[in-house]
């Protein structure tokens, strides 16, 4: 058999699947140029950029990262980005959840409502924040609501602390049908027989939801918490939307990556800015790393 | 299954690697040779064939880069339906006056026009560019200096509006002072604009053609409340909240004081905590009682320029403003008024617009240096103001005699605006100490800070910033 497959195909020798690997990795090389091309390069490209300065791209060391981190501006950043996603997460995760426990206990019109809260999420946010310049406008439709609910006139998106609550109400909004989708996802996983059998021992749907919904829910809620940390910590779009290039007012919105463009595409200082993304990034990578010891996520 | 030799299978990902790789690195630059080798045989060849036609023309291809809402064909504006036409109308009269020679565009968005054009500048990907942000690329050498052309052709500078020509001057490497690397095509300023009718309702005169900050604010403060005749909320005035640091510096030029000194980061002295700019930042604080409650976000004078409009002043309007009023039917409702100026200079307020350049490395500078003077010439500014109006003013001085320039009310102020503005150009404005002042200003603006401490924090922080330039 053998030599007749040998005869057929010439100097191409037929093998068993196992004996045969290198040929896939002529498939994979659009990819792995792709990857060089656009990933692999622009990051050295980055690194070796952090290291200089100018036009002329000066060599100046690791002055362009000390100055990053004395930068008052820098921190403040942080502290923005922190500040938003601290409670962008704190009320999107369990909100989503509590909405997706509700959505997983409806018989009927569930779909309905999935699609409903996930829409949002499907939304560019830059078309969404545009709708929310209106909402969260001195005479827009959320004054509106919050004075007839007895509460002052807020002008949102001019004092920095309200500002900053802005960006959190955009950002919870956007992100609450995901949170909602995963959720789901993970309550249509657990077993019915633990309902069953917690029924039949006579405990109550309160004390099934929480001794038997909560643990299990546990691995979506880390994963959730993770993903929605680097992703705010990412932070650009809704902030650099409502406060522009600056953050304003008072650069109560700028974020980190905002440093990074305004820097970088603001005053053609690459160095900084790439200095400043590799910053970033040693934070994502720690905070990451802290998230999953903390929360014991196997990854 | 087919049994392929790993070793040949290896060398062969190697040598397609660096076969890809090598095409990637080298196809700008051999391609770019290519062209321009190909491009000059056949400038060449047109330039044998036409002299023996034409005698000694300019001939070849001419890449032009413009950027912004430029198309080559016709187009019609989704608001006011009004068809206009494309730059092909002049691309077919460059064409026309030089018979051997052939116009390609490169059509280009705003966003990050700065870096997609240094990557046109060193790869010469064009002759000519729109280079709003010219200083960053004179500064690296990769602009051909215009003054040799200018002395060459005798070429009248005079036809354009005062310092048009003064603002875009740039330094390069070798310059000891600010020299002319572009000439002008796009027009731009600020202006203050007035709605005559709440002057009316609350009986105030009108704004006087070169109002003081003073005048303004007594003003604003009659017509801020509820409007004798409507009953309506109305504000006294509004700014342009992201750009209140040029307004405070436009004050300042009022009160004699200036932004600073030198071009180049290295020279560069500011003056941000001058008692002028102190006083200039107090007075807009003070003016900003006024204002709807958003204006630092730029809200609450969404309805400016149309009827159901509650602000009476506007410190800050770019001059598209004119285009706002023909498709709202408000032009006889609204004024403008100059900026404010410094009484010695004669001049105030930031310098805008867009300037053509010539590419250091353009393989066809004579006729590049043609299409600049084209730029200026009375059909390309007329196409422009014409076809071109929402983002172009005209910026030679014989537009204030055309037809349609006069027709609009507010085009002799605009023009007069245009011909005072402060040149050249702010330069610190690209770079960081322009987002220092205006972090600054708007904590004065807040409140979070005295205009004395602010600016004292501004100058500071933007001089150790310099400094880190050295």
């Amino acid at each position: 058999m053998s030599q007749i497959r040998t005869k057929l195909f010439g100097k191409w020798r037929v093998a068993s699947r196992r004996e045969s690997h290198a040929i896939w990795y002529v498939f994979l090389l659009p990819t792995l140029l792709g990857i060089l091309l656009f990933t692999v390069y622009p990051l050295i490209e980055s690194l070796r950029l952090s290291f200089t300065r100018g036009a002329n791209e000066r060599f100046v060391g690791t002055q362009n990262y000390a100055d990053v981190l004395a930068s008052e501006t820098f921190w403040y950043a942080v502290y923005n980005t922190v500040y938003i996603t601290v409670f962008q997460l704190l009320i999107a995760i369990p909100i989503g959840f509590l909405i997706a426990c509700l959505i997983n206990s409806l018989r009927r019109s569930s779909n309905l409502f999935k699609v409903l809260f996930y829409i949002p999420n499907a939304t560019s946010m830059v078309a969404a924040a545009t709708v929310f310049l209106a909402i969260l406008h001195p005479d827009g439709p959320l004054n509106y609501v919050a004075q007839l609910l007895g509460f002052e006139k807020v002008v949102w998106l001019s004092q920095p602390t309200s500002a900053k609550w802005g960006a959190i109400i955009l950002s919870v909004w956007h992100w609450l049908g995901f949170v909602i989708i995963i959720n789901l996802a993970n309550l249509q996983a657990i077993p019915i027989e633990y309902y069953e059998a917690s029924a039949i021992d006579g405990a109550t749907p309160f004390q099934q939801w929480w001794r038997i919904t909560v643990p299990n829910m546990v691995g979506s809620l880390t994963i959730l918490f993770v993903l929605g940390w680097i992703g705010g910590l990412q932070r650009f779009t809704d902030a650099y939307m409502l406060g522009g290039l600056q953050g304003s007012p008072a650069r109560s919105l700028h974020t980190v990556v905002g440093f990074i463009f305004e820097r970088g595409f603001g005053g053609n200082e690459y160095g900084i800015a790439s200095a400043a993304a590799y910053i970033l990034f040693v934070f994502i990578l720690i905070f990451t790393y802290i998230n999953t010891k903390l929360l014991r996520m196997k990854i | 299954m087919i049994k392929v030799n790993s070793k040949f299978v290896v060398i062969t990902l190697l040598l397609l690697f660096a076969l890809t790789l090598s095409a990637c690195g080298g196809t700008s630059t051999d391609n770019a040779g290519a062209n321009t080798s190909e491009t000059t045989t056949e400038a060449q060849t047109e330039t044998t064939d036409s002299a023996e036609a034409a005698g000694p023309e300019l001939s070849g291809k001419l890449k032009v880069q413009l950027i912004g809402d430029f198309s080559l064909e016709d187009k019609t504006d989704a608001l006011t339906g009004q068809t206009s036409k494309g730059v092909k109308v002049l691309k077919d009269e460059f064409e026309r006056l030089y018979p051997n020679t052939e116009v390609e565009f490169v059509l280009m968005g705003w966003d990050n026009y700065n870096e997609k054009t240094q990557t046109m500048l060193q790869s010469g990907a064009a002759d000519v560019y729109q280079l709003p942000g010219i200083a960053t690329f004179a500064e690296q050498g990769l602009l051909e200096p215009l003054q040799p052309y200018i002395e060459r052709d005798s070429f009248d500078l005079d036809i354009y509006l005062n310092g048009q020509v003064d603002g875009w001057r740039a330094m390069g490497p070798n310059d000891q002072e600010p020299e002319i690397y572009s000439l002008p095509f796009i027009g731009d300023a600020r202006l203050i604009v007035y709605d005559k009718q709440l002057f009316d309702d609350w009986g105030v005169e009108y704004l006087s053609e070169e109002p003081t900050i003073e005048e303004i604010i007594e003003k604003a403060s009659k017509m801020t409340g509820t409007n004798p005749k409507t009953g309506e909320k109305n504000y006294g005035l509004t700014f342009n909240g992201n750009d209140a640091a040029d307004s405070i510096m436009n004050i300042n030029e009022s009160k004699g004081g200036q932004w600073g000194t030198g071009f180049l980061w290295k020279d560069m002295k500011l003056e941000f905590d001058s008692p002028t700019m102190i006083e200039a930042a107090e007075l807009l604080k003070e003016a900003t009682q006024y204002a709807p409650e958003g204006v630092l976000v730029n809200q609450g004078a969404e309805n400016f320029l149309q009827d159901n409009n509650n602000v009476a002043i506007n410190l800050r309007v770019a001059p598209g403003f004119v285009n706002s009023l023909e498709t709202f039917g408000t032009q006889d409702r609204y004024q403008a008024a100059l900026l404010f100026k410094h009484p010695e200079k004669g001049m105030g307020g930031m310098f805008a617009g867009s300037p053509f350049a010539i590419g250091a490395n353009s393989q066809n500078k004579d006729l590049a240096w043609e299409w600049l003077k084209f730029s200026g010439s009375e059909f390309f500014q007329e196409y422009m103001w014409n076809e071109q109006r929402s983002h172009s003013m005209p910026v030679i001085k014989a537009a204030a005699e055309w037809e349609s320039v006069k027709e609009v009310p507010q085009m002799d102020i605009i023009l007069k605006q245009m011909s005072q503005l402060w040149a050249p150009r702010y330069p610190y404005r690209a770079g960081q100490p322009r987002y220092i002042l205006s972090e600054n200003v708007e904590r004065i603006l807040l409140g979070e800070l005295s205009a004395a401490d602010a600016m004292k924090k501004a100058q500071e922080e933007a001089t150790k910033w310099l400094e880190g330039q050295q």
